[in-house]
């Protein structure tokens, strides 16, 4: 210990003992295999070919003039608008309900935390279940509605199965959406809204011109990082769908891990991933950018 | 001013109402489903409680595990492969999630110091990369940590998930840990250092001790992270010795045949029990500790 008695040692050389663990961890689970990951996407890399040449930015022009990516590119971005979309708006106006002061909000508070708490897959189960074709609630509960004829296979046909994929990750996801809605919506004053009240606003007209543009720095912030999320999906659609029906639910993640660990072709697979790497790479910059603004003014 | 409170009650709890059927009540109907008989929920229309209350799937899982299939064919029964090893997933899940929590909050709290107490040169460098790290695809990372733990003849093992689940776990546990301790008066940390202790001895005297909650509510987030992860546990484990609890549900669910579905249903209780009892114990800090590592920047 006689490193840390030293006064002269500069808080740059602690500050590196002291995430050393740390870091050494990062390097290998993070930081080598990122590299090596470009590394393979400048190769052809086929686990069943003993050559492994060089081949420069051959895996990318590939990916990005084959009709392939831009389909699964596409159903990525359908389904992470899709899922933002009810993401925010279902989350804004359930935060609004548990900001209000009532009895019993504790306990939704509380509640909300089990869609959060389970794990991917086992919402990938659960929606299976609810969804099943012969006998499934979902399809009895709409059958005795009247708003179906006959059961209907929703995972199996198009567009019931993105629709049913979105609802799936949405509900999982909305929780913590919530929270956070919740948290910056409690530091809105209240003084703003009574004044408001006075000058003979009603709540809709308050939401909108008080809360709405208070709420708008949380909800870029909740915005990009759903965003960022939702085009990472996996698990969902790995349990769920499979990508299917046809090619409908493909999202970039699925063709990743179609490429690579079912076809064996890791140079391309790892290029594929770059490419999504890359993509939210960008919606962090744009989220950074966003956050420096809000942050000088 | 009476009647619109009465009103204002109205609307508050019928919009609590459609809250709990929506993200409550699938909850809830998967477990009445994993108590009745598979004869019962296979009924049209669906019958809404388990009456009579049955245990079947989960005595399948239980003795599954404990005992082998020609004692249990002996009540006429069988267990699938899936039912015979989930609970062994269950036990490799949690010596994971366990092992992940420990180390990640130990190597990640004398990591997130520095960053918190400390000015040293690279500071925002190390603050901005521990972000980007934690928007990294992890299909990104698979491919090559595949290839490398096959090389090495590390697949199928506990102690490469540990490891590869600190790739994410703890980029999450130094930012919340960093948020944590800036909470602490650095007044206290200067009279343990006029007293002529050192940073290490500061960490580990005062700024721990007073960290507890923090510490809790970063070690129970990460043990969650852990719990649900799939896409490694998908690549990495091979055989029963690693399977983890998010695979084998995974396989209950993708299974062709041979499993009846209040087990496949059953399972997906027991895989969200952990979660959602730690989730409901531990709200309040689970709460805090989600919120800070968002909100603040």
């Amino acid at each position: 210990m006689n490193l840390f008695k030293d006064k002269n040692i500069s808080s740059g050389k602690l500050a590196l003992i002291f995430s050393a663990p740390a870091i050494f961890v990062l390097c290998v689970t993070v930081l080598i295999p990122i590299i090596y990951a470009i590394y393979l996407s400048l190769h052809r890399y086929k686990l069943k070919r003993a050559k492994r040449p060089f081949i420069g930015f051959d895996n990318y022009e590939k990916i990005l003039t084959s009709e392939k990516f831009w389909d699964s590119l596409s159903t990525s971005l359908i389904f992470a608008t899709s899922a933002v979309a009810v993401i925010i708006t279902v989350s804004f106006f359930l935060a609004l309900l548990l900001d209000q002061d009532f009895p019993g909000r504790g306990w939704l508070r509380a509640l909300l935390l089990i869609p959060w708490a389970i794990p991917d897959v086992v919402n990938a189960l659960l929606w299976n279940w609810l969804l099943h074709p012969s006998f499934g609630i979902i399809n009895a509960l709409f059958y005795m509605g009247g708003f179906i004829d006959q059961y209907v296979a929703w995972l199996s046909s198009m567009p019931s199965a993105m629709i049913w994929v979105v609802i799936a990750y949405s509900w999982k996801n909305i929780p913590l959406a919530t929270l956070l809605i919740l948290a910056g919506l409690q530091t809105v004053s209240k003084s703003l809204h009574e004044s408001a009240m006075v000058e003979g606003a009603s709540a809709w007209q308050r939401t909108l011109k008080i809360t709405m543009p208070l709420l708008r720095p949380t909800l870029t912030v909740v915005l990009i990082f759903e965003t960022i999320f939702a085009l990472k999906v996996f698990d969902l659609i790995y349990v769920l769908t499979s990508g299917g029906p046809g090619k409908s639910t493909s999202v970039l993640g699925w063709s990743i891990y179609i490429n690579t660990f079912k076809k064996l072709d890791f140079g391309s697979g790892s290029a594929l991933a770059m490419i999504l790497g890359l993509i939210t790479l960008f919606l962090a910059m744009i989220f950074y950018t966003y956050l420096d603004r809000g942050e000088k003014q | 001013m009476k009647r619109s409170k009465i009103k204002y009650y109205i609307l508050v709890y019928s919009a609590s109402l459609i809250f709990l059927i929506v993200f409550v009540g699938p909850f809830l109907w998967l477990v009445s489903s994993s108590m009745q008989l598979e004869r019962q929920i296979m009924q049209v229309p669906p019958v809404w409680y388990p009456d009579p209350l049955s245990l079947d799937s989960y005595k399948e899982i239980f003795f599954g595990a404990f005992y082998d299939e020609s004692y249990v064919s002996l009540y006429g029964k069988s267990s699938s492969y899936q039912a015979r090893i989930y609970l062994g997933s269950f036990l490799n899940s949690l010596i994971i999630a366990l092992s992940v929590s420990l180390f990640s909050v130990i190597f990640g709290a004398y990591a997130a110091y520095p960053i918190a107490r400390m000015n040293f040169k690279g500071k925002y460098v190390l603050l901005f990369s521990i972000l980007v790290v934690r928007l990294v695809p992890a299909l990104a990372l698979a491919i090559p940590i595949v290839l490398f733990s096959k090389k090495m003849g590390m697949s199928d093992r506990l102690i490469t998930l540990i490891f590869i689940n600190m790739s994410f776990v703890l980029p999450y546990v130094i930012w919340l840990l960093q948020a944590y301790f800036k909470t602490i008066p650095s007044e206290l940390e200067d009279a343990g250092r006029i007293d002529g202790c050192n940073r290490f001895e500061v960490v580990n005297k005062i700024i721990l001790p007073l960290s507890i909650p923090g510490l809790v509510t970063t070690a129970i987030l990460a043990f969650l992270l852990s719990w649900g992860e799939f896409l490694f546990a998908l690549l990495i484990t091979e055989t029963e010795t690693s399977y983890t609890s998010t695979v084998v549900a995974a396989m209950f669910v993708t299974a062709v045949a041979d499993v009846s579905y209040v087990t496949i249903i059953a399972a997906g209780v027991l895989a969200v029990i952990p979660p959602v009892v730690f989730a409901l114990i531990f709200q309040k800090y689970i709460m805090s500790g989600l919120l800070s590592g968002a909100v603040k920047n």
